[in-house]
């Protein structure tokens, strides 16, 4: 016991052993644990098909409807996306999608129902750096918090203990989002009272001053809307817009922010 | 020798945990078997024994997680020595007095970890279903507890060869 608390709190005065020991075990541990993974896949598919089917079937049907209604925005949005491709241009402001990115495999999840992160199969051989933002086409994933040769592991944006700045992409405002845990929605906490938001809407990264993420990644839409929480500010509830529960393929954005 | 078969369990158990376990979910939550395998060393081999396994599986978990590092092995080591203590006062042997003790030790190294982290920062650990993993880990671990102990009996075996005493 005593042991245990000694390493704990060297872990909690930030003693760099700690790192370099979880990247050793992940190098080491790592492949055994894809082969394993792969070799036990079939088992975790025949399960996870048995016990969602309803909420799959369920889940196709929504996003079918989903799908059609987003083909008719895709129209609508071009123009304003090619008049704003061509403001950018204009003020040679840097934007996300100048960013290059290392597409990266997810090898495997969470381990425990207290771990909030995945193992990527791109590491620092292939350019993947501590502290890149992670993103799918939908939305923002998560960070890169520790990096091997080969590997890399991402703090989920569900983790309780992650945080992003976000702007709420009509009004401009902006807060920090906060996660709460495998499944839930996140928390925004500081958006202004009398900034008019509802159900639906957007928010982005806000990427402001000396933020750890760079502006205009999608992080998640509002499912709730609570003005009573507060006198000054509203609390937002947010869904994530990346699929966390089925992740396959994730870009790890070639962004650091400034020192 | 028998350092090794301890090793060789917990690393089977952590590849079980991570390849198998961790993909298979029931009722949002899912098994534990690193806190299977400290409560059956703890069951076979007594509090000592239950301890020592605890620090040293929760120690290879804290490897492979980013909750902060020697909170599994604390938690894990204050259950298996708990676990064992409670198994020495049992006087009756019976099947299911080792899956009822896997249960309530399942419900001991969840909380434990749970209310450590919070103590040491870690945000919302003891959450609303909080109460739905102990009882899946428990759940799980009930069903594996007596395979499991066979596990533990075979690493405890001292297999090098006894010098007579002639």
């Amino acid at each position: 016991m005593l042991s245990s608390i000694t390493v704990l709190t060297l872990d909690f005065r930030g003693a760099g052993f700690v790192s370099e020991l979880r990247a050793a075990a992940s190098t080491v541990f790592g492949p055994v644990r894809s082969a394993a993974s792969t070799v036990f896949e079939p088992l975790t598919n025949a399960w996870n098909g048995m016990v969602n089917y309803d909420d799959l079937a369920d889940e196709n049907t929504e996003l079918r409807a989903e799908i059609a209604e987003l083909e008719g925005d895709a129209v609508r949005g071009a123009d304003a996306i090619a008049r704003a491709q061509d403001i950018e241009d204009a003020t040679g402001l840097p934007t996300v999608r100048d960013l290059s990115a290392v597409l990266a495999r997810v090898v495997s999840g969470p381990i425990s129902n207290f771990d909030h992160t995945v193992e990527l199969n791109r590491g620092s051989d292939h350019g993947v750096a501590e502290g890149m933002p992670v993103v799918t086409g939908s939305g923002l994933v998560g960070r890169v918090v520790q990096v091997t040769g080969g590997r890399s592991v991402v703090r989920l944006v569900t983790d309780p203990d992650f945080e992003v700045g976000v702007r709420h992409v009509l009004s401009r405002e902006v807060g920090i989002a906060h996660g709460n845990g495998e499944g839930e929605t996140l928390t925004v906490n500081d958006i202004a009272q009398g900034v008019e938001v509802q159900e639906g809407d957007s928010l982005t990264t806000s990427g402001i001053d000396r933020s750890i993420f760079p502006a205009d990644i999608p992080v998640g839409t509002v499912s709730e809307v609570d003005s009573s929480s507060s006198l000054l500010a509203q609390e937002l509830r947010l869904e994530p817009l990346a699929d966390l529960d089925r992740l396959s393929f994730v870009s790890v954005l070639q962004w650091e922010p400034a020192p | 020798m028998i350092g090794a078969r301890w090793a060789l369990v917990i690393a089977v158990a952590l590849t079980l945990q991570s390849s198998l376990v961790a993909g298979i979910e029931l009722f949002g939550s899912r098994g534990d078997l690193v806190v299977l395998v400290v409560i059956a060393a703890a069951l076979a081999g007594g509090p000592d024994q239950g301890a020592f396994v605890g620090f040293g599986a929760g120690l290879a978990l804290d490897l492979l997680v980013q909750t902060p590092f020697g909170l599994s092995a604390l938690a894990l080591s204050i259950t298996g020595y708990a676990i064992g203590s409670f198994q020495g006062t049992v006087l009756r042997s019976a099947w299911w007095i080792p899956v009822l003790n896997a249960g309530a030790g399942s419900m001991l190294g969840i909380v434990l970890f749970a209310v450590g982290g919070e103590m040491v920062g870690q945000d919302d650990l003891i959450r609303g279903d909080l109460a739905g993993i102990i009882a899946v880990v428990a759940l799980i671990n009930m069903l594996l507890i007596l395979p499991a102990v066979r596990a533990a009996r075979w690493a405890m075996t001292d297999t090098r060869p006894r010098l007579s005493s002639r």
